[in-house]
């Protein structure tokens, strides 16, 4: 069976007309890296909060359908049961910090006093965590004195820590250049083949392309199109509802066009596009 | 009732409190930077009072006080105050002082009303007089009247230019602010006058001596200024609030 | 260390005793200032008790100038208001109707002692004591954490508070706000920089709540926690001998004034 599913899901926020998620119905497996793109007012946010279990025990509001993670519905949780199996880190890193704590590395602990690991057990597990995502040297850092990239950092760090079975990830690179998005990918990556399952929002086509093994494009709330991302991300579809594409995609259409492109398949990634042109 | 409590205080209160606190010292400071006239000093603590109810509202005014004390510890004792001023804020969110329009007129009875009894307060105190025996007696209410008629027409003249210009729509809002100032300006006297001697290093001080001058005792004069400044400042700051309040997205203010 | 505190971070023996102590000799020296007889026994125990403390807590100039500039404005306000207004006593001098008085100017002295003992204790208790260690300790003690939560944010919040009203009136100002000027025009410059603050910050909320609720906050597990905070057996001593030192002070203090 699978690890998440989610059956009819709509949604509708308090004091708001019009559904925001409406007719998602969608299965992931236990360690699949499944990447949601879509143009802003989507939905995306929402179906993040919606796997994390703050829609609807957070926002409140109108939600009908299921949303089912390890055999167990948000609907017959409570939201503090639900975290502890679920993490979730969002864009904006200055709103993660908790604000207790003074260093980094404390900052990162703050999560696992919270559920009471022992001290010596934390300790091992947040030095862990920081080389993983490359952040030992900001240990001793305060979190405000950071870049919003190395805040990003830590807040991806902090939820990892957690080790929840399902990440939920809202644009977690957007403050970062792309060598900090490259590494975050990759951890990223990496959880998913330990067995952790990943749902992450992202922009950045070329990235997924190269790490996710799906990718759901939603419009208006709804599911537009779900598949392999190469698949996806060079459907006409996305073109056609205005989706950002890769630009190795664009140029290849163009050439196409030309008689300039040969092979079937579209690239999305560099590699893609080379190897392509070469042929 | 505790699980009315409990419900208040939840993680979305908790993480509002801090912030509450802190929009009462970064305004405090930007009034003082402004020099206006005024404290606005528990904007913050008013705003979680309307927000999040009575019991965190107390809360945060009590926090706010006590953890200014350990910059100045003038602040700390007062700590009380502060929480009654939170408690208050609460009670008339509960009665939506914050959430709704009120008739411009009734902003008008509530401003003339105030302003009339303000007068009438300070004139009693200010005609006060002490025997011998220590007996303080007070001039009766017709006395008063025949004697200053001229200036409690002017003062429910300008009770009502206040509530018709100030308050407009906001009267419950602002009547609320007025009752918690006098509330407030009760409350705190004890402390000023017998921790502090009536002295608090503030602006105000003059007006404690002033009142002193004028034949009042050490409590009496505290009172007094209390009396004068309290209500107006506490007046202003649930005005802003109400502000605030009707300017938040409805999801905010619906508990 | 960028927060809302008093705190000095120093190496020194004060610095590592055990918040608990720290508090419990504080309020020790403050019952016994306001106990014992004497008019001036606050100012003894200042200079002769909180002052080698604070050397030996290597904050002593800090202490010093902290506790000089917040009462220097109610120590004159109060040798003024007390010396003018004393009623009958022995004049200072005479101009007209002003006459302050020595007993008045005696009395500010004496109260302004009281005040400086329990002032300079305090700020020496939060100059050598990290904020975070004393929620720690408190939480130990009984405190809900969700109070030490509040207390620690707040103190971290506050700076970036005071940045952020700054940049809002440098903005408002540069599109052409009035703030200087008469009493009218400073008043109504103060809606348009509040509001995007405070609305601003109520949107951050949300997010703050949903952020720290991930992290496992309201888990209802019992919390541990990172930093260790040292203890030795002699302390634990020592706070019982304090303990009983600040009863022995209340009930004295009160026997002796019946």
């Amino acid at each position: 069976m699978a690890f998440v599913i989610l059956k009819d899901l709509a949604y509708q926020y308090p004091s708001s007309t019009g559904l925001v998620l409406e007719n998602i119905s969608l299965q992931i497996q236990e360690g699949e890296f499944v990447s949601i793109i879509g143009p802003n007012g989507a939905g995306k946010s929402t179906l993040c909060y919606a796997l994390a279990g703050f829609v609807p025990h957070f926002f409140k509001g109108e939600i009908s359908g299921e949303v089912e993670v390890d055999g167990r519905k948000s609907s017959e949780s409570t939201l503090d049961e639900w975290a502890l199996n679920v993490g979730l880190a969002f864009q904006n890193p200055f709103n993660q910090i908790s604000g207790a704590k003074y260093t980094v590395f404390e900052e990162i602990a703050f999560g696992l006093e919270n559920i009471g690991v022992p001290r010596d057990e934390m300790k091992k597990r947040v030095e862990d965590a920081m080389s993983l995502t490359g952040i030992s040297d900001l240990a001793d850092r305060s979190p405000y004195s950071l870049s919003g990239g190395q805040q990003q950092r830590v807040a991806l760090t902090s939820i990892l820590v957690m080790r929840p079975r399902l990440l939920v990830l809202d644009e977690p690179t957007s403050q970062m250049d792309p060598v900090g998005t490259r590494e975050v990918f990759g951890v990223v990556r990496k959880m998913a083949e330990e067995g952790m399952t990943v749902v992450m929002v992202e922009h950045k086509v070329e990235w997924i392309a190269n790490f996710a093994d799906r990718v759901i494009a939603l419009k208006d709330g709804q599911i537009l199109i779900e598949g392999k991302p190469n698949e996806v991300l060079t459907s006409d579809l996305l073109i056609e509802n205005g989706f950002g594409i890769s630009r190795y995609t664009s140029a290849a259409r163009e050439a196409r066009k030309r008689g300039l492109w040969k092979k079937e398949k579209l690239p999305v990634t560099l590699d893609e596009a080379v190897e392509g042109f070469k042929s | 009732m505790f699980e009315n409590i409990k419900k208040e205080f939840s993680t979305r209160t908790l993480v509002l409190i801090p912030i509450a606190i802190a929009i009462n010292i970064a305004i405090g400071e930007l009034v003082v930077r402004l020099k206006l006239p005024v404290y606005l000093d528990s904007i913050g603590t008013v705003l979680v009072g309307a927000i999040a109810g009575p019991w965190a509202g107390a809360l945060t005014g009590g926090l706010a006080n006590l953890i200014w004390g350990l910059f100045n510890p003038f602040a700390a004792p007062f700590f009380y105050v502060a929480a009654a001023i939170g408690l208050m804020a609460g009670l008339a969110g509960k009665r939506g002082a914050f959430q709704n329009e009120t008739p411009r007129w009734v902003s008008v009875v509530v401003g003339a009303v105030f302003v009339f009894s303000l007068t009438l307060f300070i004139l009693a105190f200010i005609n006060a007089s002490t025997d011998e025996t220590g007996y303080t007696s007070y001039p009766s209410m017709g006395q008063l009247f025949s004697q200053y008629i001229v200036a409690f027409i002017a003062a429910i003249l300008i009770g009502a230019a206040i509530g018709y210009f100030l308050l407009q729509k906001g009267g419950y809002a602002g009547m609320w602010g007025l009752i918690t100032g006098v509330i407030a300006a009760i409350i705190s006297a004890p402390t000023a006058a017998y921790v502090f001697g009536g002295v608090t290093g503030a602006g105000t001080d003059l007006l404690v001596a002033a009142f002193r001058a004028s034949g009042g005792g050490i409590l009496a004069s505290v009172l007094a200024q209390g009396s004068v400044s309290d209500p107006f400042d506490k007046m202003l700051s649930f005005m802003v609030v109400w502000l605030i309040v009707r300017s938040l997205p409805a999801r905010f203010t619906s508990r | 260390m960028n927060a809302f505190s008093m705190y000095a971070a120093r190496e020194s023996g004060l610095h590592s005793l055990h918040p608990l102590t720290k508090i419990l000799m504080t309020l020790l020296l403050v019952a016994a200032g306001l106990a014992l007889p004497g008019n001036w026994t606050g100012y003894f125990i200042v200079v002769f008790i909180i002052f080698p403390l604070a050397f030996w807590g290597r904050v002593f100039l800090n202490l010093l100038s902290t506790t000089w500039k917040v009462s220097l404005p109610f120590a004159i306000s109060v040798i003024l208001i007390q010396s003018f207004f004393w009623g009958e006593g022995t004049p200072i001098f005479e101009i007209g109707v002003l006459s302050p008085k020595w007993e008045g100017a005696m009395f500010a002295a004496v109260s302004m002692g009281k005040i400086i003992l329990v002032m300079s204790g305090f700020l020496l208790f939060s100059m050598t004591t990290r904020p975070d260690t004393l929620m720690i300790t408190l939480k130990q003690a009984g405190v809900p954490s969700s109070i030490a939560y509040i207390i620690v944010t707040t103190l971290q919040i506050v700076p970036s508070f005071q940045r952020k009203a700054l940049t809002i009136l440098d903005a408002q100002r540069s599109r052409g706000l009035e703030t200087e000027g008469n009493l009218y025009v400073r008043a109504r410059a103060f809606i348009p920089i509040i509001l995007p603050l405070v609305l601003g910050s109520l949107m951050e909320v949300e997010e703050r709540a949903i952020a720290i609720e991930s992290r496992g906050f309201n888990s209802g597990k019992k919390e541990t926690s990172l930093i260790e905070i040292p203890d030795t057996p002699l302390q634990k001593v020592i706070r019982r001998v304090i303990l009983f030192g600040i009863f022995a002070f209340i009930v004295f203090g009160v026997l002796w004034r019946l």
